[in-house]
């Protein structure tokens, strides 16, 4: 069985191992010199206020176009490889779950060799254990060495975003909606959930080409709930309250005078992920409008583009504090990354696991 | 005499469609068994419930004694071709030849290569690029060189060309003669089976009509032609499954039980494929059991 397997994979298994090489080579040959660029950026030896500046710098000059004689001049070479590096780590479980997945079972039920095999000395539930596991762990190590190799190959862009650095498209930390799911652990996670699924789907829609469209559909969808309402909740979230300037907060004024907050950071929690924030009076009620008293102080230069005043406003920031408004902020802090990583990959895996197992079990008692 | 399929109030649906209802039938060893029936009846469908490829909605069925497909031991024990060969167009003949020594404990590679040998099929060629009649012989060589007790064909040449037909026929029977293998396969063509069955079963609309090895079945019925006349002035110990009148004549094709010496009667020899064709019409696709002399005026 393991022999049928590989031979009927054997096709895909060197497009995915092609496909890894020529990424491997794109970043190979571009990361010696952009660590080259970070060991000269003064990074490596700075300390507090001026490491913001130097990664500032660092991840500017990164993205200036003339960084890397790669691409014809005036390219963004690094803006280009950590976009499309990205983009690939997101993309490769759902081209595995659509290419490797969907056609498991549908097309060995479109083309009726399922007839054949099942006829064979060999129970479906073996002849599909061996399947899953072997295309299954093939899935989820190729999402893996995408990541890992993007995740050496980005680390000084990390480091530098980490140390305050933001320029370009090189802003999101660890927990950003981009990042979070494209290192650490979770690609494998992905990669199974979306070979499972594509395998369930076939068997459920038996024809290979619409059971492809679906999985992709369905994965797609997944990748976009997940960090906007799944990940927020998977583990218990700390909650604070800091004035308004400790949280770099802004204030924004909607229909005066509704007003609402966007905080930038955690006091003493640099790195966190701020999942919600909010006012909140002295007395700690939520505090949504401006107070009458500084109705005053809301700008009234509205640029007629927006509906929205933002601006920060130092005048009407003051005059809240000094009323004692402060923002209640819950967030995730940077020690909880990789629990979170568990939590998310853990709860894929076990869907992934679920599916596998309603297809054997659908396999075995639905018969063909 | 012991059973290689038995069936009892056996069911499949469909959504909710009846593809076999309440079908009861034994299908004894040691013999090629023809499963007769108009497309429809319900033979393929059968045939997949025999194999485990299906799961029975009502009724039971045993296959060698033992419930379909019930383990890697009972899927060894029976041998199936499918309807159409299936073989992986992507893969060689070779590959094939590979794909039943990894999958079956029994495999007789000998056999298997010999076959692909005699068949003049080249190792390295695709299945995609064979041949219907090629395709099919891949897929019988699949099904034989597991060395099954049990060897179950569906529809094995309705696709193919006479000639390939002739020949795959010839090939599976040299193939049934050298191993000690039950058979049973299916057809909406008589023709085919009369050359290599010894037993037949006519199913129509999931009831068995007839059943019964070949030759007893011939020496029992046979045609009766003579002057025209009243049905009911019949001689007795006749029954009548089908009747043909002209003005002048009635042709009478009756179960006997044996010889006729009736000299009003000119008594001829039936062929298999007048007497399953018999059987059919009569049953009428409607699941008429009743078998009584039908007059047509």
């Amino acid at each position: 069985m393991i022999w049928l397997t590989w031979r009927q994979f054997r096709t895909q298994a060197i497009t995915a191992v092609a496909a890894l090489a020529a990424f491997a080579i794109l970043l190979v040959t571009t990361e010696s010199h952009m660590s080259g660029l970070y060991d000269t950026s003064g990074l490596t030896t700075c300390h507090g206020v001026t490491c913001a500046e130097l990664a500032n710098t660092f991840l500017q000059t990164l993205s200036s176009g003339q960084s890397f004689p790669l691409l014809p001049d005036g390219s963004n070479t690094y803006v280009i490889l950590y976009f499309l590096s990205v983009v690939v780590i997101l993309v490769a479980p759902a081209i595995t779950g659509v290419f490797w997945g969907a056609p498991l079972i549908a097309r060995e039920l479109e083309t009726g060799t399922c007839r054949l095999t099942w006829n064979q000395s060999i129970t479906r539930t073996r002849w599909l254990t061996v399947k899953l596991t072997l295309t299954g762990v093939a899935a989820m190590a190729v999402a893996e060495a995408f990541s890992l190799l993007q995740a050496w190959w980005a680390a000084p862009i990390g480091k530098a975003v980490g140390l305050g650095g933001s320029a370009s498209i090189f802003t999101e930390g660890r927990f950003g909606p981009f990042v979070f799911p494209t290192h650490g652990i979770t690609p494998l996670g992905y990669a199974a959930f979306g070979f499972a699924l594509g395998v369930t789907v076939g068997l459920l829609i038996r024809r290979p080409i619409p059971a492809m469209a679906v999985t992709l559909a369905i994965f797609a969808a997944v990748q976009f709930i997940t960090p906007l309402w799944v990940r927020p909740n998977l583990l218990p979230v700390t909650q604070t309250t800091a004035t308004i300037k400790a949280a770099q907060a802004n204030v924004s004024v909607f229909r005066p005078p509704t007003m609402a907050v966007t905080v930038g950071a955690v006091p003493g929690q640099p790195g966190a992920w701020i999942i919600s924030s909010g006012f909140v009076t002295a007395a700690g009620q939520p505090a949504g409008t401006v107070p009458a008293a500084c109705e005053s102080a809301i700008p009234t230069a509205i640029p007629a583009a927006h509906s929205r005043r933002t601006g920060g406003s130092v005048v009407l920031e003051k005059c809240l504090a000094s009323h004692g408004i402060r923002v209640t902020e819950s967030y995730q802090p940077v020690s909880n990354y990789w629990s979170l990583q568990w939590a998310e990959t853990g709860m894929f895996l076990a869907l992934a696991l679920a599916l596998a197992w309603y297809c054997m079990w659908r396999l075995n008692r639905r018969r063909s | 005499m012991t059973a290689v399929v038995e069936a009892e109030g056996l069911g499949k649906r469909y959504r909710k469609l009846w593809a076999l209802s309440d079908c009861t039938l034994s299908i004894p060893a040691g013999h090629v068994v023809g499963l007769v029936g108009p497309n429809g009846a319900g033979k393929t469908t059968l045939l997949n419930l025999a194999t485990g490829m299906l799961a029975p909605t009502t009724g039971t069925i045993e296959v060698l004694g033992s419930q379909p497909a019930a383990g890697p031991a009972q899927l060894a024990r029976v041998g199936y071709l499918a309807q159409d060969a299936p073989v992986y167009a992507g893969l060689s003949v070779a590959d094939h030849l590979r794909l039943g020594a990894h999958l079956n404990p029994g495999w007789d590679a000998d056999m298997a290569r010999h076959r692909i040998d005699q068949l003049g099929l080249t190792l390295r060629q695709k299945a995609g690029k064979l041949s219907g009649g090629q395709r099919a012989q891949l897929a019988l060589t699949l099904a034989v060189a597991k060395r099954p007790e049990l060897l179950i064909l569906d529809e094995p040449v309705a696709s193919l060309d006479p000639l390939a037909r002739r020949e795959f026929l010839q090939d599976l029977m040299e193939t049934v003669a050298e191993q000690e293998v039950s058979v049973v396969l299916s057809s909406h063509l008589i023709s085919d089976l009369e050359r290599v069955c010894d037993y037949v079963i006519v199913l129509t609309g999931s009831r068995v009509r007839l059943a019964g090895p070949v030759d007893e079945l011939l020496a029992a019925h046979h045609l009766l032609s003579g002057p025209r006349r009243d049905p009911a002035a019949l001689p007795d110990g006749l029954e009548v499954i089908s009747a043909s009148h002209t003005d002048v004549q009635t042709t009478l094709l009756a179960r006997t039980g044996g010889p006729v010496f009736d000299p009003a009667w000119t008594v001829s020899e039936v062929g298999l494929e007048d007497l399953a064709l018999a059987y059919m019409k009569q049953a009428g696709g409607r699941g008429d059991r009743n078998r009584h002399l039908e007059v047509q005026k």
